[in-house]
Formats: structure tokens, sequence, C-alpha cells
């Protein structure tokens, strides 16, 4: 699989000002580091899920991909090319041509008082695609046919409160295709709908890999989602990620404590049995917030099993199996 | 105590053990804890009159945690208001008996209900911890309901405040805390330790870990097992994760468009589910111990419920849908295993009919 997208030591400081001294002094108090230091590639066609809690940076992340948000560390690599620095250029418009967004809540996202056709066009008249009227429409068209919209004439005349939920988000997956994109970045696009939607979504999703090998940054809280859609996962934890692998790799075999505790919480609709205890390891407190981030690990405060060495030194990724990763001393490498 | 009937008096007496309060003084001690019977819910809206509920019972026993799960729009969350009268304004109970103690509460006008709404039926809300009062502390926010409620002295609901911080895993100095300067799980904590503040026979908690992380999502279900186990409290959770349901409940009901489709035993309704809808809905849901993509696709969408077809609900979705299901209702049929399910595929005769309720 050839790649596509690279991350290299991706960094994100938000600057944290302070009262009006700090202002005046034109020193920030402190730095959120919400993204600190990570490497990721996601190859031509690849499904990645990038899972964590809130906080964790995904989101960030995904920002920066999209060029939504301006990182302070590392680069960008699209299709070979570094495109960190590709801020306000014509290239930077080709460049969103060919890497959408798709966010998690499709009642915000639609304009209540644009049609469906007019949400789905609005792209291609921005960038000034279409070449004649009636080539906008057959774009718009077969963008709703392909998101699942039939008849497309139909959809594209109607307003969004006329649409279901999960219509709705299909409408968002039309906006995002119509550009005819090789990477989309889904923040969540599933979390606020139901079962029943969810799947048909998630199938859609996989479909337009399949048959058009779009690539997919996908962002998620759930472990159970990425399980069934990535190809890859990595999982990160304030800022930085504690393990990537093969989704078969990081679900059954996770090496990092961290993926361990989430894996054993990831609710499932298997009951217990009779008198059966559920082997859960339940993290104590929540995830730190970012702005002061611990020394050493950054996961050791709730590690259950941290030792001197985690409070000391950040423990570097290693490969712990084919294409497999994980950053915890207690890993040995090989 | 003693009363005829061993069971039920059994149960009662677990109630009256615990509580602090009396129970209310019309209530039949040997009564069931909860009887909801043939539960109709209608909302007016310009276009017509939504059937939301239509035709749901249930029972409940005292320490008993009943699981409602269902998509948007099945009545899940409709179901549970009727029982403390908080409906939207648009929305009346059409019919049916809500017995809690023995007591009706359907005929009950707004004032008779303040006795009963948090004093013996409490809620949690989905999100309800961004709800509390930000300018109040989280412990005078506890011991509201027992000086307003209960009529207890400011000193004595504030000690008593204290103590239910530290039974749902908050440190009690931490009371004089306002909401902010809590995270979001300890927030929940507290609507879990104002939902207890009365000791209330039930608690109903509608999406209770919704919107919360994993991590603390597993901690919020650890607490509310916990106090199920230490203070035998009675549940009623209502979600649209099968999984939530599968680690903390005794029982589920599974409802589609306004009616109970399936209902027993967690284990038996989710490891040998009978219903073609709960079945579809088990087999759609993400499951990291399962194989990966696996996931079955229920078609089409939910049945519009201002005019719901004639015949079963789930019939135009249903792959092993038959001629009759499209005409007449199912009607439900209990299993000896303590399942009842609403479907024609299990016709009354091959099983024992469904027994009247008490």
């Amino acid at each position: 699989m050839s790649e596509l997208l690279r991350l290299e030591g991706l960094q994100v400081y938000f600057p944290v000002r302070g009262g009006a001294f700090d202002a005046l002094a034109r020193r920030p108090r402190g730095y959120v580091r919400a993204v600190d230091g990570i490497d990721l590639t996601i190859g031509k066609g690849e499904i990645l899920g990038l899972v964590g809690e809130s906080g964790s940076g995904k989101t960030t992340t995904g920002r920066v991909v999209v060029k939504l948000t301006k990182q302070t560390g590392g680069r960008v690599i699209f299709d070979g090319q570094d495109v960190s620095s590709l801020w306000g250029t014509k290239a930077l418009r080709t460049y969103r041509r060919r890497v959408q967004l798709i966010f998690q809540d499709p009642y915000e996202t639609l304009n209540p008082k644009h049609t469906i056709g007019e949400f789905v066009g609005e792209p291609l008249d921005v960038n000034g695609i279409a070449t004649s009227r009636q080539d906008r429409e057959e774009r718009i068209h077969a963008a709703l046919e392909t998101a699942g919209l039939r008849p497309a004439a139909d959809f594209a005349a109607r307003y969004p409160h006329e649409l279901s939920g999960g219509q709705r988000q299909r409408v968002v997956i039309a906006g995002a295709l119509v550009m005819d994109p090789e990477l989309v970045v889904a923040d969540e696009p599933v979390s606020m709908l139901d079962v029943s939607i969810r799947t048909e979504l998630l199938h859609l999703m996989l479909d337009l890999r399949n048959e058009r090998g779009l690539a997919y940054l996908f962002i998620t809280h759930d472990l159970a989602v990425a399980w069934v859609l990535a190809d890859r996962i990595a999982v990160m934890y304030l800022g930085r990620i504690l393990e990537i692998g093969p989704a078969e790799q990081v679900i059954r075999h996770p090496r990092n404590p961290y993926t361990q505790a989430l894996v054993s919480v990831s609710p499932s609709p298997e009951p217990p049995a009779e008198g059966e205890e559920l082997k859960r390891t339940i993290l104590v407190g929540e995830t730190p917030d970012a702005a002061h981030v611990p020394a050493g690990c950054r996961f050791h405060p709730r590690c259950p099993l941290a030792f001197d060495r985690c409070r000391v030194d950040e423990p570097p990724l290693v490969e712990v199996g084919e294409g497999h990763q994980a950053a915890c001393w207690l890993v040995e490498q090989g | 105590m003693t009363t005829p009937d061993g069971v039920a008096s059994a149960a009662a007496l677990a109630v009256r053990d615990r509580r602090r309060w009396p129970l209310p003084k019309l209530a039949d001690p040997t009564a069931p804890l909860l009887v909801v019977e043939d539960l109709a819910v209608r909302f007016r809206i310009p276009s017509g009159t939504v059937k939301a509920v239509d035709g749901v019972s249930f029972r409940m026993d005292d320490g008993e945690a009943l699981g409602i799960v269902g998509e948007s729009g099945c009545g899940k969350t409709t179901t549970a208001l009727s029982l403390v009268h908080l409906l939207p304004a648009n929305g009346t109970i059409k019919s049916g008996r809500v017995a809690l103690f023995g007591i009706d509460l359907v005929p009950k006008t707004e004032q008779q209900m303040a006795r009963y709404r948090w004093r013996e039926i409490s809620l949690v809300f989905q999100g309800a911890m961004n709800a509390l009062n930000p300018v109040r502390r989280i412990r005078d926010l506890i011991a509201e309901p027992i000086e307003v409620r209960l009529g207890q002295s400011q000193d004595a609901a504030r000690q008593r405040a204290g103590e239910l911080l530290e039974l749902v895993g908050i440190p009690a100095q931490r009371g004089t805390a306002y909401p902010h300067e809590l995270s979001g799980g300890m927030r929940q904590r507290a609507m879990i330790a104002i939902a207890l503040a009365c000791d209330p026979a039930i608690v109903i908690g509608d999406e209770p870990t919704t919107a919360l992380d994993v991590m603390v999502q597993a901690q919020i279900l650890q607490l509310l097992e916990r106090l199920r186990r230490d203070l035998g409290l009675s549940l009623i959770l209502i979600t649209h994760d099968l999984s939530v349901i599968a680690e903390t409940c005794d029982r589920v009901m599974v409802m589609y468009a306004g009616r109970v489709a399936e209902e027993g035993p967690v284990r038996r309704v989710f490891m040998a589910p009978r219903h073609p809808y709960t079945q579809k809905l088990l087999s759609a849901f993400p499951n990291i111990r399962a194989d990966r993509r696996t996931l079955e696709v229920i078609p089409g969408m939910p049945p519009d419920l201002r005019t719901p077809p004639p015949g079963c609900r789930f019939a135009p979705r249903c792959p092993a849908a038959l001629p009759v299901c499209v005409e007449i209702a199912p009607s439900e049929v209990r299993f000896a295993d303590g399942v009842r399910v609403a479907c024609h595929l299990y016709p009354a005769s091959d099983v024992a009919p469904v027994e009247p309720q008490p």
C-alpha cells in the first residue's frame, strides 16, 4: 500500500494566557500541549482509526490534517509533498479538494435554510469546479447517489428538516464526496446516531473505500466502532500515541497498559455469565489537563503497572510485532 | 412484619429496612414495587397525534435493575417520564396504570405527585451534570431536596449530603465546591447523590453515561453496581447502548415504535434473542469481542407514529415477516424462562400464554 499521508513529529501547542500582566508582557502563562509529537502514516485506501478519550488530542490532529489548525512543530506530508506550510496559497485549495472533513453532528453542519442540493453544491461553487450548470447538477446528483440518497433529484430539492438523522449524515458525506477526495477525515461521524443507522453508515464508508480507494482518518472515542471499521488503530493519550498497529493486534493483543484498560472496559452486548465477574481494569481519575502533562510517561499517574522509570523517562514507541508499536517501559522489543 | 404473601412481603420488607423515611400512607406492603399496565401516551402535534407509547406493561421488583433499550423515538424516555408525570405539555397519558407499592400514580394531581416525585422516584438525565445550578455549592444542591421534601433542618440535610457524597465516591469536604470546579464524571456522581438524597424507591437513569468518556462511563457503571449491591437500589436504566444494559441490569425490555418487542432476563434475551428486532439490533451493534465486519443492517426506518401500521410495527422491516404480521398486531407470549415476546413467530398455542399481571 503506497503512502498517502504522513505526520512527522506533529506538535500543536496552544498558549494559555493569564491575566493583564501576562498580556502586557506579551507572554503566555503556559502551553496546552494538545498534540505532543506524533508520527503516523495512512496508506492509499487505508482506514486508520484514531482512538482516544476527550482531551487526547485526536480532534486537533484531524484539524491539522485538514488545515483548520496550524501546527506548532513537525511536518504534514501528503502524497509525497510537504504541505506543512501551505497557508493561504492556491496549492492549499487543491489540497483541500483532495482532503475532506466530516463532522460529528449532522444537525449543526447543515444550514436549515439551504436545500440539500445547495449544501452539496457549495464546495463546487467555492472552488469553481463545475464547468456548466448541467455539470454542476450531475456532480451533485452523483455524490448524493453514491452516499445512498436515491432518487438524488428528489433529495437535492429537500431541506434538512425533512430528513432523518441518518439521511443528514449521508448528506454530509455527499458534501465531502462531491469533491472526489482521496482522504476523508471523519471526526466521530457516527457517535450521535442510532445503532441501525450507524451500521448503515459504517457500511457506506467501507463500500466507498472498497470502490473508490478512499482513505480515512477515522477519529472516535469508541474502540468498538474503530474495531469494526479500521485497518489499523492508533491509541492516543494526552497528545501522544501510546500504541499503534493492525486493528486485530491492538484489540486482541494490546501491549500498552492504557490500551489494555480501554479494551477491558469497552462494553460488549454479551452479558457476563451467572456469577462471573467482569474482568475490567477501571482506571482511577480522569485524563489530566494537557496544560500540566505529567513528567516521564504521561500515563504513569493512572497506570496500574507504573514503576520508578515511568516517573522519570518517557518511553518511545517500539516495535512489538509486525507493524505494531507500543510505548511502554514494560514492553520488550521484538 | 408479617403478611400472608411470603414472596412479595420479603421484597417490601427490604424496602422498609433500607429506608429512613416511611412509605406513602396508601402503600400496600404486599404489592410489588412497580407495576405498569397497558400504558398509552399520546403527543398532540400540529400535524396529528403521535402514539408514542402504546400498550406498554412491565413489572419491577425491589432491588431489581431493569434496562429499557431501543432506538430514538421508540418511547423509552416517554415511558419513564410518564411514570412521574414529567411529560412535555403536549403529552398526555391516555390510558393505563402505573402502580407504585400498589398506588396508581396516573390519576394523581400535580400537587399529589409532589409526594412521589424525587421522594419515591428520582431521575438522572443524560447531561444532567451540565444542568446543575452553577451558583450553588454541590453540598447545598444535594441538601435541598432533603430540606424541601423531607422537612429536615439545614444542619441535618448538610450532614446527610456529606454522607451521600462519600457514598458516590466524592470526599465530603469537596461538597463546598461549585459544579464548574468538578470534572464531568464527578458532576455525574454528584447528580447521582442528588437522586439518592431522599432514599427513593426507584432511580431512573436516562442515558446516564452517554455523554461520558469510556473510562468515566466504566467508573459510573461500577458506582451504580456498587449502590445496587450496598443499598439494594431499584434501577430503571434507559439507554440505546445495549452493552451498558448487558453489564448492569437484571432484566431488559426492548422497545420498538412505542411497544414492547421482548422483555426478560438480560442473559436470556441477549444470548438467545427471540424477536427478530432484538436479533437485528444485537447483530447491528459493534462488539469488540466478536468478529470484525459482520455488522448487520436493519433496512428501512421506524414507522411514523402518527399513523402506525395496523399489524406488527416492525413487520415492514422484518426479514421473517408472515402475511399475518402486516394485518394483526401480535399479542405477547410468555416463555417458561421468563421472557415475553410480541411476535407472530411464536404463536400463543405453542407456549404458555401471558399470565395476567397481578
